[in-house]
């Protein structure tokens, strides 16, 4: 019985790999470019308004904008667990990287993580177990909100066994415990010993990891400069000699910056009239990165006017995606219908009898409802700013009078916390539904920056989060798509899918060949970047 | 009436190159021309949009994006949203008018009457004064808008007292330091010694005096203030869009401008004729004050 | 007789010479407007809603979350608690710690001075250096050519956002040109000639809206003295060439106008910088300041205000002392 449990649990994994020995580098280097050269430097450029901001620090348990900062933390600290797909961006899977393998047990209420034998951090001290542990458990004490959502066992929940095993043990079974390692910071594993001799607040600031690079100067949120780590565990990895990362103040210099040669990658470009220009460039290479989170009208059904369900519906029936799509994006992005997208998990395009643009019903509701007025905020972001300036036209049409605002993060979060928005356009789900800011996170009724409160709701997602079959999960994510559909909690418009512009000479996973976003942002195997002279 | 000890010929002073026969008429239209292109630019931006068929700055289809100029219903063409370029740049013209006017009014009115009060009146008051001016400019400029700013929230009347904050102090010390270089001269000797009241003196001596550099000040600050208010969109503050106003559709131009150089051009015509007008203007006033 | 004086007469004479008298006042006086200065910002900072406790905590933070941290870090003091712990600590010279990156900032600070430094430096330099010959010239034969190209140049110079200027800037020296780089900054330790190329586009950027307004304001000032003073005339009557009435007289008294204008940019000059820091990417104090705001960092933004007010300050004394040592009567301030 219990061997049965634990091999579907192993089978579960279908969406996981559990390698023996996995190397490395998954997924062919290159294609016909001929094969990578070692040595070089590379500029990595972020958007200061985004990636290019690490204002509390790169220490995994502290970094509050860790989901950002996806290339400073990979390239320093490596990374348990990766996300790697095919060159077509398909058949995207969580591998271990400096994990060798898993199993569950007990009923999926525990999980043993083997480590790779050998590895060291860069100041030479041994990547083991006890290291590994130590972060966990500061990962999950520390006051950020970055760490996993886990519900862990109340009785020693981390644990080791010999110097090359993992335990942790949760209080329910978890579905998407593997898959939220690269989710959050319990992926980056920094030294101990660094952490006690230097303080954790120099730490922040010159971190040690075990990744393909070390750090060599950190100015926050300005530059980093990373050399490569001689003793990575990976063999005649990485492929740079030389990583910088420099923030810059957006898509028009650094569209510059790369065309004059100061800059080798771009990460996130979002304006499109620019990446029409770029990829009619034959100095840059243009990669899409396929579509994972979609963003999501979310409405605050506890207070007027999103608690009556005919205004929620006047919302669908009053958005054109269409429209959005092609005129704002010239369809780039695909539409969505629910909290995934095809880049993703679990992904269905269309959901039934789901409210589509319908101008004469939005029209006549807002008539029956004599009126209709709507605050719509979002996060201040170049793609969101715009779709919230469509949909003001949109609704304004159909009678909806609508006021739009974007805010900073602090601005956010207050909106929020104060319990009055009408309004928010967000992204929901992830590559996994159950990982990271995940569905609950918008939908859930504990949640305070949903405007939801259905018990069936909750019940769907806390299924979905505990099973591990994947068709199972697959059909609760069905349901849950559906029912958020039929109260019209939340129009969903379309997923963002991020581009990457690079110079010719650079290539990699995630640079040049697609791998989906896990989040909003590409993890990019930087131990597998080259640069060609 | 301007008050110099003598009407001296400028012949003897600068080399204006040969008097020219039709001189009066030249002066004239100096100060016409600017004068003409100010009141175009007004009535443009104003009365334009009420009498003629211009399309809404707002709410523009966006499947008709980016359209090139000279599509049809589209002078200017489209921006990024499909709103006409016209009626923005008219209507965005409104605002960048009202602000820069107002800005530049308040600093005028406010920081050079305080300016020249200082200077006048001296001791503890120009002490006071110009120590209270002294902590604002003391603060750098970007604390205090941005600061000002998400304190206040965002729209015109904020932004005018966000920017007037940088105009008034600005004019204080201006008309300061004009109203002391003044101080010493003859006639001003002369006016206090005759026991001319401190009011009397600002008002028929000083004024028209600091007048004319103040007035300089003022219409090349027109221009500065709409690229500020422009910048502040950079911050994410000043007019929110979708309203428009010069500066901020120049900021989102911007954004994309190897893609779409020409959001970027036309509102930067328009501020530059704009500000062109006001300083030839305020340069033609100058000359025919301080002259003969 | 004019009924005041910047010096007050309590100043014992025994101080020495009047500049020096004055220097002394203006420093007595800087205490209290840098002690405004800072209570100022610090109100204004408090209007704004929200904390640093927000942005250490993420975008998932619960209100009770918020409220724990803001408790631990301290941030739920009374205001004036608050300040006059920051004030103890910074007349002390601590400036503290960064509330978000526990960094101190007395580490941070100096670096990313230099760098705005320079950039206000060079971008000062490069604008008087054009402007006051280009601004003599065109006054010297106004209405001429000269003077009417170099108007119409530095009016349309003004209506140009900087931003766009810079953008275009590199568009045309950086990638077509290959002239200089795009972005990136160079420290001078490590090589002087680099941080000069690196530092040339974003200098001429800020340089050149500066070099427009001292251009215009300088001439049309020049162009009233040499028009409208009976000085002139008394000059001219003596014998002097209009060259050396420009230089001697005019230009002397139009450089009180062009002192005050400089002065009052400094302090302003930080907006910019801004924007210029973040298209060329260069580690300067904009960015850092712009952050603290945004992420409630009042420590940070406590800091970099004092320090700037302080450097206000003294510019602004220096000014004051150069009218001084430019006009005489100022100097003694009564006859």
């Amino acid at each position: 019985m219990r061997i049965r449990a634990n091999i579907c649990l192993l089978l579960a994994g279908a969406l996981v790999v559990a390698g023996c020995q996995g190397s490395a580098g998954t997924g062919p280097e290159e294609n016909q470019v001929g094969p990578p050269q070692r040595g070089g430097a590379l500029t990595v450029l972020l958007d200061s308004a985004f990636s290019g901001s690490w204002p509390s620090g790169l220490d995994p348990a502290t970094n509050t904008t860790g989901g950002g900062n996806l290339t400073q933390m990979l390239a320093i600290y490596g990374g348990l667990f990766r996300l790697v797909a095919d060159d077509n961006g398909k058949n995207a899977r969580v591998v271990p990287h400096q994990a060798s393998g898993f199993e569950f047990a007990d009923g999926g209420r525990t999980v043993r993580i083997k480590l790779k034998p050998g590895i060291t951090f860069t100041d030479g001290t041994p990547f083991d177990a006890e290291a590994v542990a130590f972060n966990i458990k500061r990962d999950m004490e520390s006051t950020c909100t970055c760490r996993p959502t886990w519900q862990l066992a109340a009785a020693d929940p981390i644990t080791t066994e010999g110097t090359d095993t993992v335990v942790l043990k949760f209080a329910q079974p978890s579905a998407a415990v593997i898959t939220s390692f690269v989710v959050s910071n319990v992926n980056w594993v920094a030294s101990p010993t660094a952490l006690r001799q230097m303080g954790p607040d120099a730490f922040r600031i010159k971190p040690v990891g075990a990744g393909p690079f070390k750090v060599v100067s950190n100015q926050l949120s300005s530059e980093l400069v990373l050399e490569r780590n001689a003793n990575y565990f990976v063999k005649d990895r990485p492929y740079l000699d030389k990583l910088t990362i420099r923030s810059i103040g957006g898509d028009q210099p650094a569209y510059q910056a790369l065309l004059a040669g100061q800059g080798n990658v771009y990460e996130g470009m979002t304006t499109i009239p620019l990446l029409e220009q770029a990829k009619a460039n034959n100095r840059l290479v243009v990669t899409q990165q396929p579509a994972t989170s979609p963003y999501v009208i979310q409405l605050n059904t506890k207070i007027p006017p999103f608690n009556n369900k005919r205004a929620r519906e006047a919302i669908y029936y009053a958005t054109n995606v269409e429209a959005i799509r092609q005129g704002l994006f010239k369809g780039a992005y695909p539409a969505s219908q629910s909290f995934t997208a095809d880049g993703g998990l679990f992904h269905h395009a269309t959901v039934p009898n789901y409210r589509t643009y319908d101008l004469q019903k939005a029209k006549d509701i807002v008539a029956e409802l004599g009126g209709l007025s709507v605050d719509l905020g979002t996060l201040k972001t170049y793609v969101a700013d715009q779709v919230n300036t469509a949909l003001q036209t949109q609704w304004e049409a159909a009678g909806i009078k609508t006021t739009i605002h974007s805010e900073q993060l602090n601005g956010l979060v207050q909106n929020f916390v104060g319990g009055k928005w009408q309004a928010m356009l967000q992204t929901a789900g992830a590559w996994d539904p159950a990982a990271g800011v995940g569905v609950a996170f918008r939908f859930g009724t504990m949640s305070p920056f949903s405007g939801i409160s259905d018990p069936t709701v909750d019940g769907l997602l806390q299924q979905a989060a505990e099973t591990p079959d994947a068709a199972k999960r697959d059909q609760f994510y069905v349901q849950l798509g559906q029912r958020i559909s039929d109260e019209a909690y939340a129009p969903f418009i379309l997923a963002f899918a991020p581009y990457s512009v690079v110079t010719k000479n650079v290539h990699g996973p995630g640079l040049t060949t697609p791998i989906p976003p896990v989040v909003v942002n590409t993890a990019i195997l930087w131990d597998e970047a080259w640069i060609s002279k | 009436m301007a008050i110099t000890e003598a009407a001296t010929p400028s012949v003897l002073m600068t080399d204006e190159g040969p008097p020219v026969p039709s001189r009066a008429w030249l002066r004239r239209l100096r100060i016409a021309a600017p004068a003409v292109l100010i009141v175009l630019i007004f009535v443009a931006c104003f009365v334009l949009p009420l009498v003629a068929p211009i399309a809404k700055p707002t709410g523009g289809d966006i499947l008709n994006s980016l359209q090139p100029a000279f599509t049809p219903g589209h002078l200017l063409g489209t921006d990024d949203n499909g709103n006409d370029i016209l009626a923005r740049i008219l209507y965005g013209g409104r605002t960048s008018l009202i602000v820069a006017l107002t800005v530049n009014l308040l600093g005028l009115v406010i920081g050079g009457g305080l300016g020249a009060l200082a200077a006048q009146a001296g001791g503890i008051v120009d002490g006071v004064i110009m120590r209270l001016f002294d902590v604002l400019i003391a603060i750098p400029s970007l604390a205090l808008i941005v600061a000002v700013s998400l304190s206040l929230g965002p729209g015109l009347r904020n932004t005018i007292l966000t920017l007037a904050f940088f105009s008034v102090p600005a004019f204080a010390r201006i008309s300061r330091a004009e109203a002391l270089r003044l101080r010493e001269q003859p006639f001003m000797v002369a006016a206090k010694l005759s026991g001319t009241s401190t009011g009397r003196i600002l008002v028929r001596h000083l004024a028209p005096n600091i007048g004319p550099a103040l007035m300089t000040f003022a219409m090349l600050g027109m221009g500065i203030v709409m690229v500020i208010e422009g910048a502040l969109s950079f911050l994410g503050l000043g007019i929110r869009p979708p309203a428009p106003s010069w500066g901020n559709m120049i900021f989102q131009g911007q954004l994309s401008l190897s893609g779409t150089p020409m959001l970027v051009v036309w509102p930067s015509v328009m501020l530059f004729l704009t500000v062109v007008g006001f300083n030839q203007f305020g340069e033609a006033l100058r000359a025919r004050w301080s002259g003969p | 007789m004019s009924r005041s004086s910047p010096v007050p007469r309590v100043v014992p004479a025994v101080l020495g010479s009047p500049a020096l008298r004055l220097a002394g006042w203006r420093l007595l006086t800087a205490v209290p407007i840098l002690l405004g200065v800072s209570i100022l910002m610090f109100i204004l900072l408090n209007l704004i809603p929200g904390s640093a406790a927000v942005q250490l905590l993420g975008p998932e933070a619960t209100p009770q979350q918020i409220a724990q941290l803001e408790e631990e870090m301290g941030l739920n003091r009374p205001p004036v608690v608050r300040y006059v712990d920051w004030l103890s600590h910074a007349v002390r010279g601590d400036l503290g710690r960064s509330l978000v990156s526990r960094q101190p900032i007395a580490d941070v600070l100096p670096a990313r001075l230099a760098v705005t430094g320079e950039l206000v430096g060079l971008a000062f330099v490069i604008s008087l250096v054009v402007a006051i010959p280009l601004a003599l010239l065109a006054a010297r034969r106004p209405n001429r050519l000269l003077d009417r190209v170099s108007m119409v140049v530095s009016t349309a110079g003004l209506s140009v956002a900087n931003y766009v200027l810079a953008l275009l800037l590199v568009l045309l020296f950086a990638v077509k040109l290959s002239w200089f780089p795009a972005i990136g900054y160079v420290p001078l330790s490590e090589s002087v000639s680099g941080n000069l190329h690196a530092m040339a586009l974003p200098a001429f950027a800020m340089a050149f809206p500066l070099l427009c307004f001292y251009t215009r304001f300088l001439r049309s000032d020049l162009v009233d003295q040499m028009q409208g003073q009976d000085y002139v005339m008394t000059a001219r009557a003596k014998g002097l060439g209009p060259w050396q009435v420009l230089l001697r007289h005019a230009f002397r008294n139009s450089s009180f106008g062009l002192i005050t204008i400089v002065g009052l940019n400094i302090s302003g000059l930080i907006g910019a910088t801004v924007i210029i820091e973040s298209i060329f990417s260069l580690p300067g104090i904009g960015q850092y300041l712009l952050q603290g705001i945004l992420t409630r960092d009042y420590i940070v933004v406590q800091a970099i205000v004092l320090v700037f007010a302080i450097i206000t300050v003294l510019a602004n004394l220096m000014a004051d002392v150069l009218y001084a040592v430019l006009d005489p009567r100022i100097r003694y301030g009564n006859h």
